[in-house]
Parts: structure tokens; C-alpha cells; sequence
């Protein structure tokens, strides 16, 4: 179902990083105000990167599907009226906002460069992503879709996406903070994804100017040699890092902890223990910044 | 009758004893804190500044440039220096009603310490507030609640949820909300497949996805108040941390000024505000918004930390808006704006608790200026409003300071008119300046006086910073004092005159080089002045010498006789003579007095003539009757004619018309006189003497000239040097006199004659040839034929 279409924009500006060979940014656009503030920040990583930019689409087939039924209404998520839905209605809907990601899309890569196209599918949006995305990919989208106006903080899409993207997936949240901020990397005991997600660290660190905070989840005292392998990332990261050893790593303590550091974003790897912590969605859910999952 | 003797150089002028002045320059006098001779004023003045209760301000009377002004400052200046320092007054926001800024009374000196302790306050709340915002605590607190808002919203959405998804029903997120659908296996059925649901199975499934629907509809009509719960409940936390933080400074604040209610009342105010405005300071990148802040100034009104004793204050333009204060406003892109930091506050404002100084004849001038200090005299506080909304002008929304108490003492200055004008035409003048303080024009001239007069003159120098003035330019300066003052036995208090001859005095000795102003600077100055202001004067004796104004000075001429005049011309005045004619013929008893037909002639001198007529009724009619028609003019006079000051000259000349002798023309006469004859004292008496003797000097030589003048003006001369040497050689006379008669036989050289107890004059009396020619024109107005036809009996008929 998914059909790519032409490239939309082309800048002639040659890419300077040597990154460009790494993988697309993909950029999950659903129409809400969440999904673009995503693209603008995907934007912005493909500009610096070098890299393509690809918009994804995803007519959602449960929702298609919905509306095909005589009795259908949809409810209002402010007001709460209930009004008669039909696949016309929804159609047009479908059309008007996949225009307007594809305008956007064209408008954020004409301002920072690079080469940008949108694909739209039909289908449902875990798996149309999946058949998109590649382990190299950088997989950009909000934190949740229309369904934030209702209060979830934390979409279904994006909580699936968390744990089934095969490359990094940059979970985006509009933030204005008024101090000078940190990025936040938390390591836990699997030495290679913490590898991996200190070198994203130190890329964002480059990028946006910020120094780097470690934290390193431990139940006792960290062994000599996994202290030196985090020394050798330490270089890589640059002056100013930080090291925080944390042996409890229950959910508040980490929110707490990402407070005082003053985090503006934080990077995570998938194999993280955190995540399998209980309450660790509702963490997330909890945190208003953008965090970076790696694998 | 005893011819009066012509007066004694020592008569005429009453020099300054030199041995009255023991000192050789004026450096060795001291001052003279306050001017002699002014008790009345001084009683006044002391009385008035400590009377207590309402009403008693000062209206401080005296002519210009008698120096009331620096006399009344310096008196209230060492009076107010043992009364206590009065309060100091800014103005507040009115966090009640922004529109009312609040009054606030401090102790004197304490403003300053209030201002500075409120800019400190909001420099705190500028950066504690957002501090407490960005706090640990703050932000903890505020998270939880959120996350209990927003759990209480997802808890019944996922509610519904959770019951569609057990009754096989999808709940669906669309752009703008939510639908329901069938579901199987997790995803949404096919509306195809749906089709070959059983009618059972379609109705079970639609009726479920109704009551879904209404329920989500209920729960979602519910998220307006879970809002507004969840704001308020945001408010409340902001407020409860926004109150611990203001707690240390104000609870600091409200200690030290304890003391003082007021203030402790507007630091609680201020709380109250900044806690309503909680969220106004949660920007902590920009900073609470500055007109916020700005609401938590002092506008400090009246400061007296500078002040010892209470304030004299003078204004030198007391208009309406320097008087009460003004609201004055800032012009913003072509917007005027104002709020109570513009409030300006006036001279009433800082004489408050003290002496307020105001020039009446200034104030008066100012529009409604004059309302406005008896408005504010009359209710005891300043309420500031702008001038065009007292007149109605404006109606656009101002400010309404908190009117402030005042207790003030006013003194005004102005001129005795001005006072008198007042207290006739203005109901509230009496009510509101009940102490007159009315300035000596003169002092007495004795032997205790010349010490105090020579240090006032000394501390003028002083204070003019001239040179010391020897004792002979003291005494000069003392003579001319009294010639200013016309009288021998009074010194001018006039303190301009004084300082302006001084300064001029030393200007001359400036130019000489010389050390010390000697006597005859100061004569160089008083000639000076007399010069400057002689252009008029010349030209009008120029005319007489060329005999185009008629004056005879010698010779004998019946009907005509020289009266005195003195005209003032600005700040100085000099005397001429004038011609003045009569002509005498029976008729109806009545005497035309020709300035007054013409309306030259002004009520006093028409009153003179009747006098004079009703005077020859009774003294040569006697029970006759009185058959007279005679004429009195001004010769060559075009402006008006006022004063009795020539009744005397009138007399003599009508009596010469009427009886055909002549009058010296050498003898001017000045005086008025009663219907009894009685010579009465008369003004200008100096410059009509120096007058005529000019006159006669410039017609030729003076020899055997001289002026008739009252008895009771004898005191009055100071005559110049040039007329008492002439007196002294025996070239002019002046001729003291308290009767008619005494008068009419120096100018006649005849026995003037009294009446013996039948009423006839002597033989060969003046006025016994009066008394005849009268008698002769009854008789000739008794024969019908003759009637109004006769002739005329003026100068230079035949004598009886």
C-alpha cells in the first residue's frame, strides 16, 4: 500500500557531514500540531546531518474503516458533540491533510536544505512505518498524535514504534526552558547499546551546543573495567561531561534526577533496564522533553 | 495783625546732628537683624505666625519696595527655627481603587527611607517570585497536579475504551475526535464483512456503540470543569507559594514600619496584589511585567529630610498648578497616559506644616488660583485637579489623589489698595487673613532714632555689598531720608529708595576710587536721579522762560496772583507755578469757577471755591445781601485742576478783582483755607517752593521772592541747598501764615483790617475797600436798569 513519491525538494548545497552516507530521517506526520513541531525538528537533524528527509503518511485503515458504517458519528474531542461520520467526510479530510504535510515538508527542507519526500500509504501505521524504516534510519515522531488533545501523553503508535523500530527513534516534545540545559544520557549494563547511545549523545552535544550528563543506573559499585569503557565514551563526548552514578533507578528518582540536571533531552537505549522497570511507559509519558531512543 | 517773619535757613531744612553718629564708616556698625520703626508690622508678624487657629493668615500691607518680601522671610526664618520639622507625604497606588492613589503620612526624613525600602521590595519580588517558581518544590508540586488533571481526564476516556474493547467495539482517535466501531481480532471489522452480521448481532453492536457514544459525549462535557478545577487548583498553589515567599521581606517590612499603620496597611495591600498577580511573575526570562512592579513606587511628595524647623516657602508664580500640585502626563505614540508617580505636588504641599509666601497682586492675576488657595484654606487639605476639569473642559478618566491635610500659614503681600479692594469686594478675604501687618511708611526722626537708622543703613550696604558710607554720607543720606519722607520730624521707611540711592551712591564712588561712600557721592547720587527724571520738568520751565506759559515774578497786577501746583511723573514729582486770574461784577451772589464748568476741574477743588464763596459772603456781606459775580481760571492750564492746595491764592485774587488792588506777582501763594479764613496745611510743599524759586532763578535774578505757605507746613520743608542759600542771602522769603489775612497783606502791603464789633473794617483797609466795591454792586444790582448790564471789574480798572 505504501507509494513513495517524487522527490520535492532538492538543494543544491552539498552535504558537509560526512553522516550523509548514514540513513534517512523519517518523519511520521499525522496532521496534529505535535506531528509538525516533529517535522521541523526532523528538519533540523537532516539539515545538520546531511541527510534526506522522508515524510511518512500513514492513512490510518482502522479509521478508514470506521467510517464506512451507516451508523458511524464521531464525538468530538472538545466540545463532545456527536456528529455523522461517513468516508466522504473522512476522505476529504484524509486529502486536505496530506497536502498540507506535504507543504510543510517542502517548507522545512526549502529553509535548511537537503532532499525531502513524502510517502503516503494506507494501512496500519506500525507496520507501514516498519516497511519503511531500516536500522540506519532515524525515525522522528511526537510523542502523540490526535489523541494528545484528550489528554494522552504517550501515543499508542509511539509506544509501539519505541520497541519495534530497528534504528533510533527520536521521540519529540515541544519544551521551552529558561536556563542553559544538558543532554541527559542514561547507560545501563549492556556495554555495546551504551556505546551506541553515547555516541548519539555526543552528536546532539555537537549539534546543539549542550553539554553531556551520564548517568549510570548501577545496583552496587561500578566494576573498574565498565568505569574505563565509560571513560573511553567520556572523550568522545567532549569537556564538560558529567558522570552520575545512580543506584536506584526507579522512575520518580530518574525524573527527579533529569530535573536537577536541568535535561533538555535525554538519550536511552532500547536494551536500557529502565524500560523494563515498572512504570517506565508512564516515565516517559511524564517527561516533557524529547528523548532519543537508541538501539 | 503781626506780620508772620520769613523763616530761618534752620527752618526751612533740619540737618542731622553729626555728633548723633558715633562712628567714622558704616563697617564698624552692626547689623540690624530687624528694621526700626516697624513694631505694629513686627507684633503683627509674631502674632500671626503663632496663632494657632484657623483663619489667622497675614496680609502684610505696604507699598512696593518697602521690602516686605525679604523683611517677612527673614522674620519667619529665624521664627521657624525652633518649631518641629513637619511630616513628609507621598503618594501610594490604591490597589482598591487604581484611580484614588493613597495619601501616606511618614515622619520627616522617613519618606526617603520608605521609597528606598518599597524600590528594594519590588527589586526582590522582581527576582524571588520567579526564583520560587522555578523551584524544585514549585515545579514537583505543579507536575503532580497536573498529572492528577490529566489522569482524571485519560481515566475516563480509557474507561470507555476499556468497555468498547470487551464488547469487540474499537474506539477510534480521528482528527477532531473520537469514533466507535466494530472490532474482531483487535482490528476494526470490514463494513463489508459487517454486513453479514446477523440483524441480532448489527442491532447488539449499534446499540452499544450509542451508549458508548453517550457516555464519551458525558465524559467529555466533563473536561471544562476538570479545566477550570485544575486552574484553580494551580491558582491556589501560586498563591500559597507566592505568600511564603513574600512572607520574609514583608514580615521584615511590616516590622520596621510598624510604628506607622498606614504603611503596615499598604504592605499587607501589596501582598494581597502580588499574590493575585501571582502568575504575572512566573516568566522568569523576561521578568514580571514592569508596570506591575511599577505599581509598588513611592511617589514622594513632600520631603523634609532636608528641612530644619517648619518650611518657609515662597512662590514666586502662584498659579493654580504651583499652588494645589498637578497631575501631569506622559505622551506615549501620540497617547497621553498618566498614574500616580506623575503626581506633582505643589508650593502648599511643601509650605505644609509651615509659612507659605505669595505676592497677592500675583495671584490674583492667575486664573482660578485665587479660588484655589481659598478652597484650600477653607476645607484644610489640598485635593490636586487639573485646571481644565475645574472649568469643565475635560472629561476623560484622571486621577483622584487621596486629598492631603494641610495646615499652612499663608502671608500674603500686596499693596494697601489691594488690601482694602479685598476686604471690600471678597466675603471670604476677612474670614481668611484676619492679621493685618501694615508696613510704617515713615519712622519718627529723634535723637534715639539716628543709631538705628544709620545700622539699618548699614546693613543695606551690606547686604548690597557696597562700600562702607562715612558718617557725613550717613547724615546726608538721613536728611534726604526725610525730604523723601517730606517732613522734618520723619525718615522714609521706603526700603527701595534707601538701597537704590546706596547703590547708586556707590557706583559714584566706584568711579572716583574712592574706599568709602562719602557725602558727596551720595549728593552726586540724589542730583543724579533728579537729572535723570528732569526732562519734562526742564521743558515745562523752558516754556515759562520764554514766555510762553505766563509768569509775571515781579511787579504788581491786580486779579491775578501765582498759585503753586506740583505734578508726579513716575517716581518723581516737581512744582511749578500757575497763573491764576479772577474777575469780579455785580450779579447774582455766585462765584464761577471756570475749571469746573469746562469739567477740568476736579470735586476737591470745585469744594475749595464754594468754601472760599461762602467765606467773602460772610466776611464782607455781612447781613447784606451779596451781589457777585466773579470768575476764578488756571491760566494756561489744559490737563485738570484737583486739590484745594490754591483756596489761599484764589481768595487773595478774587479779593483783588473785587476790590482793584494789586498783588505782588513776586510772592507765590500755597495753602487752603477754611470758611473762616483759617490757612490750612497743604502737600508738595518742597517741590512747589524749589519750583517757584527755579523759576524766578531762570527769569533773571532772584531778589525779593518768596512763597506764601501754611504755618502747619513749616515742618514739612526740606528745602535744597540753592533755596536755603538764597534765604540765607536774603534774596527769598518764605512766608508762614494761618490767616487769610496775614496773606493778603504780604501780598498787598496793606492793612488787611479786622471788623470792630459792628462789622466794619477799618478805614483804609484792604477790606474795607472790599467790603465798599460790594456794597457798591448791591446797590447797582438793586436798580432794575441796570441789572446784569454793568461792566466788568477786572484787572486794571479804576480803584476806589
Amino acid at each position: 500500500m505504501t507509494a513513495v513519491e517524487a522527490q520535492i525538494v532538492t538543494n543544491t548545497q552539498e552535504p558537509e557531514d560526512q553522516a550523509a552516507t548514514r540513513g534517512r530521517v523519517l518523519v511520521l506526520i499525522d496532521g496534529s500540531r505535535m506531528s509538525y513541531a516533529a517535522l521541523e525538528a526532523a528538519a533540523d537533524i537532516a539539515g545538520k546531518r546531511g541527510a534526506d528527509i522522508l515524510g511518512v503518511f500513514v492513512e490510518e485503515l482502522n479509521l478508514v474503516r470506521s467510517a464506512g458504517y451507516g451508523f458511524s458519528r464521531e464525538v468530538g474531542s472538545a466540545s463532545g458533540i456527536s456528529r455523522p461520520f461517513d468516508p466522504g467526510i473522512l476522505e476529504q479530510r484524509m486529502r486536505r491533510l496530506a497536502d498540507h504535510a506535504r507543504a510543510a515538508l517542502a517548507g522545512a527542507v526549502k529553509r535548511r536544505g537537503g532532499k525531502a519526500a513524502l510517502s503516503v500509504a494506507r494501512g496500519h501505521v506500525i507496520e507501514e512505518v516498519l516497511a519503511l524504516a531500516g536500522p540506519d534510519d532515524l525515525l522522528v515522531l511526537g510523542r502523540a498524535g490526535w489523541s494528545s488533545t484528550a489528554g494522552a501523553r504517550l501515543g499508542s503508535t509511539a509506544q509501539g514504534l519505541i520497541r519495534q523500530s530497528p534504528g533510533q527513534v527520536l521521540l519529540w516534545c515541544e519544551q521551552k526552558l529558561p536556563y542553559p540545559n544538558r543532554v541527559v544520557v542514561f547507560l545501563n549494563d549492556h556495554d555495546g547499546a551504551n556505546h551506541r547511545a553515547a555516541l548519539t549523545a555526543a552528536e546532539i552535544s555537537r549539534h546543539y551546543h549542550q553539554p553531556v550528563t551520564i548517568i549510570l543506573g548501577t545496583d552496587g559499585e561500578p566494576t573498574a573495567s565498565r568505569l574505563d569503557a565509560i571513560r573511553q565514551d567520556l572523550d568522545v563526548l567532549g569537556a564538560g561531561t558529567r558522570l552520575r552514578v545512580m543506584p536506584d533507578t526507579d522512575p520518580i528518582t530518574v525524573a527527579r534526577t533529569l530535573r536537577e540536571e536541568r535535561a533538555s533531552r535525554l538519550v536511552i537505549s532500547r536494551e536500557c533496564a529502565l524500560f523494563t522497570a515498572p512504570g517506565a511507559e508512564q516515565l516517559l509519558a511524564a517527561l516533557s522533553l524529547p528523548i532519543t531512543i537508541t538501539p | 495783625m503781626t506780620l508772620p517773619s520769613p523763616l530761618t535757613p534752620e527752618q526751612v531744612y533740619r540737618r542731622c546732628p553729626i555728633d548723633q553718629l558715633d562712628f567714622e564708616t558704616t563697617d564698624s556698625l552692626e547689623d540690624l537683624e530687624l528694621p526700626c520703626g516697624q513694631e505694629r508690622m513686627l507684633r503683627a508678624l509674631e502674632f500671626g505666625a503663632s496663632m494657632k487657629a484657623d483663619g489667622f493668615n497675614l496680609f502684610v500691607l505696604g507699598p512696593a519696595g518697602a521690602g516686605k518680601h525679604e523683611l517677612v522671610e527673614r522674620f519667619l526664618a529665624n521664627y521657624t527655627e525652633r518649631q518641629p520639622v513637619p511630616s513628609d507625604w507621598c503618594h501610594v497606588h490604591n490597589f482598591e481603587f487604581p484611580d484614588r492613589p493613597r495619601a501616606l503620612r511618614l515622619a520627616a526624613g522617613e519618606g526617603r527611607q520608605f521609597k528606598k525600602d518599597m524600590n528594594d521590595l519590588a527589586a526582590e519580588l522582581r527576582t524571588a517570585i520567579p526564583a520560587t517558581f522555578e523551584s524544585e518544590e514549585y515545579q514537583a508540586r505543579l507536575q503532580e497536579l497536573q498529572e492528577e488533571m490529566t489522569k482524571r481526564q485519560h481515566q475516563g476516556l480509557f474507561e470507555i475504551q476499556k468497555e468498547a474493547n470487551a464488547n469487540n467495539i474499537a474506539m477510534i482517535t480521528t482528527p477532531a475526535g473520537f469514533t466507535f466501531a466494530p472490532m474482531r481480532n483487535g482490528e476494526v471489522v470490514d463494513p463489508e464483512d459487517y454486513k453479514k452480521f446477523s440483524d441480532e448481532e448489527k442491532a447488539l453492536v449499534e446499540s452499544k456503540i450509542e451508549e458508548l457514544q453517550k457516555k464519551l459525549q458525558q465524559t467529555i462535557q466533563q473536561f471544562p470543569r476538570l479545566g477550570k478545577e485544575a486552574r484553580e487548583r494551580i491558582h491556589a498553589l501560586n498563591e500559597e507559594m507566592v505568600q511564603l515567599t513574600l512572607g520574609g521581606p514583608i514580615g521584615e517590612l511590616r516590622e520596621k514600619w510598624r510604628h506607622n499603620p498606614a504603611v503596615v496597611d499598604y504592605l499587607d495591600a501589596i501582598r494581597e496584589d502580588v499574590v493575585e498577580h501571582a502568575e504575572a511573575f512566573q516568566d522568569g526570562e523576561n521578568g514580571p511585567p514592569s508596570g506591575l512592579l511599577a505599581r509598588y513606587k513611592v511617589n514622594l511628595l513632600v520631603d523634609n529630610a532636608e528641612t530644619t524647623g517648619a518650611p518657609v516657602i515662597y512662590e514666586d508664580l502662584p498659579n493654580h498648578q504651583h499652588l494645589a500640585g498637578q497631575i501631569e502626563h506622559r505622551a506615549r505614540q501620540g497617547t497621553l497616559y498618566t498614574d500616580f508617580t506623575l503626581i506633582k505636588g505643589g508650593s502648599v504641599h511643601r509650605a505644609n506644616g509651615g509659612y507659605l509666601i505669595i505676592d497677592a497682586g500675583r495671584i490674583l492675576g492667575q486664573p482660578m488660583a485665587w479660588e484655589s488657595l481659598k478652597r484650600i484654606l477653607f476645607s484644610g487639605e489640598i485635593r490636586i485637579e487639573s485646571l481644565e476639569r475645574l472649568y469643565g473642559l475635560a472629561s476623560t478618566i484622571s486621577l483622584q489623589p487621596e486629598p492631603i491635610p494641610v495646615s499652612v500659614k499663608v502671608v500674603l503681600l500686596g499693596d494697601r489698595m489691594l488690601y482694602y479692594l479685598l476686604a471690600h469686594y471678597d466675603p471670604d478675604f476677612l474670614d481668611l487673613f484676619k492679621v493685618e501687618a501694615d508696613f510704617e511708611d515713615d519712622l519718627n526722626r529723634d535723637d534715639d532714632s539716628y543709631g538705628l537708622y544709620a545700622r539699618m543703613i548699614a546693613t543695606m550696604a551690606r547686604q548690597l555689598k557696597c562700600r562702607p558710607l562715612s558718617r557725613e554720607a550717613v547724615a546726608r543720606l538721613i536728611e534726604q531720608a526725610s525730604r523723601l519722607a517730606a517732613d522734618q520730624r520723619k525718615l522714609t521707611a521706603h526700603d527701595r529708595a534707601l538701597r537704590d540711592l546706596i547703590s547708586e551712591a556707590d557706583h559714584w564712588a566706584d568711579r572716583a576710587g574712592i574706599v568709602a561712600i562719602e557725602a558727596d557721592h551720595m549728593q552726586q547720587a540724589i542730583d543724579e536721579r533728579e537729572f535723570r527724571a528732569s526732562r519734562i520738568r526742564d521743558r515745562s520751565r523752558e516754556q515759562i522762560t520764554r514766555g510762553i506759559v505766563m509768569i509775571a515774578t515781579e511787579g504788581e497786577t491786580v486779579g491775578q496772583v501765582n498759585g503753586l501746583s506740583v505734578l508726579r511723573l513716575g517716581a518723581s514729582m516737581f512744582g511749578q507755578p500757575t497763573r491764576i486770574t479772577a474777575t469780579a461784577r455785580p450779579g447774582k451772589a455766585q462765584v464761577v469757577d471756570i475749571e469746573r464748568e469746562a469739567k477740568l476741574g476736579g470735586p476737591i477743588h470745585s469744594k475749595a471755591v464754594m468754601i472760599l464763596s461762602r467765606f467773602l459772603a460772610s466776611q464782607y456781606a455781612g447781613d447784606g445781601e451779596l451781589s457777585l459775580s466773579a470768575s476764578l481760571a488756571f491760566e494756561q492750564s489744559y490737563g485738570g485742576v484737583e486739590g484745594d492746595s490754591a483756596s489761599v491764592a484764589e481768595t487773595c485774587v478774587l479779593l483783588s478783582a473785587i476790590s482793584r488792588l494789586p498783588l505782588r506777582q513776586s510772592i507765590a501763594v500755597t495753602g487752603s483755607m477754611n470758611q473762616h479764613g483759617e490757612v490750612q496745611a497743604v502737600g508738595g510743599v518742597n517741590e512747589k517752593i524749589e519750583g517757584f524759586f527755579d523759576t524766578c532763578r531762570e527769569a533773571g535774578k532772584v531778589h525779593g521772592q518768596g512763597v506764601i505757605l501754611p504755618a502747619s507746613n513749616v515742618e514739612h520743608l526740606m528745602l535744597n541747598q540753592a533755596v536755603r542759600k538764597a534765604i540765607t542771602d536774603g534774596d527769598f522769603s518764605i512766608y508762614p501764615v494761618s490767616q487769610i489775612n496775614q496773606a493778603i497783606e504780604i501780598l498787598t502791603g496793606m492793612e488787611a483790617g479786622e471788623p470792630d464789633e459792628n462789622g466794619e473794617f477799618p478805614e483804609a483797609s484792604f477790606n474795607r475797600v472790599v467790603a465798599n466795591r460790594l456794597s457798591r454792586f448791591a446797590e447797582v444790582s438793586k436798580k432794575p436798569e441796570d441789572g446784569e448790564g454793568g461792566s466788568d471789574s477786572s484787572g486794571g480798572a479804576d480803584r476806589d
